[in-house]
């Protein structure tokens, strides 16, 4: 598995098609975060860019490969195995932009008045939802669940504003509560969300897994 | 597209797939590698290590040849110094050691080709799939890929081969089948009526002090030292590489054909 992932890790770095998503993600946390907000606040929206920039990367990990060159990689790994390196490519990248995201966030941000420590592990956890919720939506919107280039962008774009907006969904319930507990006492720390999206992620990346020997 | 397809690849066994445009070969060679899985019915028994060979490789990775192959090493098994060595010895073999530093992408046909089958036999596949693996090589690679194969099976691989070339391989495979209608049925075995059994070569090799010889060939000592391997005449080149290319290698004092 160390092998595969730092294949498909290559594969990501020296495509440059990181380049797009980690340009918007900072776009987004550029405009959005200001000197002297809360820090929770400023938190929550960090994480919140994630979902989708989150599916664009498994978007990209997962049709890193041409076929001829996956069928290969598939033979000596199994299609599985190769299938779920590229999601916890997409799922590192991921996390290394969101931590870039939340230490912009707590340096820029002013404390108020909440322990510096715990908010910066709100923080943490806040992000490590966004990642797994944008990792499922990605599964669940690209090969080999929704093929063809139109129908997996629209599918991606759709599920992650339902990530954001939808009552059930675990990075939608961390991210208010970090920006909720900005105006109220006390530090949240949504771990029952990241249980939920760590099933979520693990159920989408599961089922993405084992249909990638389906025939094509 | 395939129905009711029994098929049984014992360990050492050279077989031969044939078929029409659109039959089902490649879909069944797929399975056979693992890449695919069949609707119904299952592949027991795969080796731990298999390689699949497509027929183009037009890969556009953003890769090197080298780093590719060194990769792909890994993938299979192999550690990441070992996966280096084999990747630069396996473009040698095929004649594109020049490309180890060129982009994938910046191939030609041909040498991507190369690529793809060296990737193939970096870490001594059990089960070697070749779709039509031949394609787009030139005469050298060509030959050498039929080396590999007998190497393959010589080493107690099993090796499964689709090619449009009705001479590929000829009289080696040990089975044949063909897609006929979605099914597959074998083809009588094409020995030519009245050929000779085919003659063995005798090959008396000194190896270093304490090695035994490969491939667990029966050895018998031989007067003046060394030992005396008899091999099947088409086994002969695949036995001498092993011999020579061991590390170290051994000292063949003479080759002899036996009739």
């Amino acid at each position: 598995m160390t092998a595969l992932l730092r294949y498909q890790a290559a594969l990501l770095l020296r495509s440059q098609r990181w380049i797009a998503p980690l340009v918007v993600y900072a776009g987004f946390v550029a405009v959005g975060i200001r000197p002297g907000d809360r820090a929770l606040d400023s938190l929550g929206y960090a994480a919140a860019g994630l979902v989708p920039q989150t599916a664009w990367l498994v978007r990209i990990c997962v049709g890193a490969e041409p076929p001829a060159a996956r069928a290969c990689a598939a033979a000596a790994a199994g299609p599985a195995r190769v299938h779920a390196a590229a999601l916890l490519t997409a799922l590192g990248g991921a996390l290394t932009a969101g931590a870039a995201g939340a230490c912009f966030a707590l340096l820029c941000g002013g404390p108020g008045g909440k322990p510096p420590a715990a908010t910066a592990a709100a923080g943490v956890v806040a992000v490590l939802v966004c990642a797994l919720t944008g990792a499922a939506v990605g599964a669940l919107c690209s090969r080999p669940l929704v093929r063809g280039r139109g129908l997996a962008v629209l599918a991606g774009g759709l599920g992650s504003l339902l990530a954001w907006v939808a009552a059930f969904s675990p990075a939608r319930s961390a991210v208010s509560a970090l920006v909720g507990a900005a105006r109220t006492d006390g530090v949240p720390l949504p771990l029952g969300s990241l249980a939920a999206a760590a099933l979520l992620a693990a159920a989408a990346g599961t089922a993405a897994c084992l249909l990638s020997a389906r025939r094509e | 597209m395939l129905r009711g397809v029994g098929l049984e690849l014992p360990p050492g066994a050279l077989v031969r797939i044939e078929g029409g445009n659109g039959g089902g070969k490649s879909t069944l060679l797929r399975i056979l590698a693992g890449i695919d899985t069949p609707t119904e019915g299952r592949v027991a028994g795969r080796p731990r290590r298999t390689a699949y060979v497509p027929e183009r490789f037009p890969a556009a990775l953003p890769l090197t040849a080298g780093s590719y192959l060194t990769h792909l090493g890994r993938v299979h098994g192999l550690t990441g110094a070992e996966a280096a060595r084999r990747a630069a010895a396996g473009l040698e073999r095929f004649g594109a050691a020049a490309y180890a530093r060129t982009p994938l992408s910046e191939l030609s046909k041909g040498t991507s080709q190369k690529v793809a089958v060296a990737q193939a036999l970096l870490a001594g596949p059990g089960l070697l799939v070749l779709d039509e693996a031949w394609t787009g090589l030139d005469a050298p690679a060509r030959a050498e890929l039929d080396r590999a194969v007998t190497e393959r099976t010589a080493d107690g691989g099993t090796v499964v081969f689709v090619d449009h070339d009705p001479a590929r391989l000829a009289g080696r495979p040990d089975a044949h089948h063909r897609i006929e209608a979605g099914a597959l049925v074998p083809v009588a075995a094409a020995v030519p009526a009245g050929a000779a059994r085919p003659a063995s070569v005798r090959v008396h090799a000194v190896g270093p002090p304490g090695a035994t010889p490969p491939l667990g060939l029966a050895a018998t000592p031989a007067p003046g030292g060394g030992v005396l391997l008899t091999v099947d005449a088409d086994r002969s080149d695949a036995v001498l590489r092993e011999l020579l290319t061991a590390r170290p290698p051994w000292h063949i004092r003479a080759v002899e054909e036996l009739r």
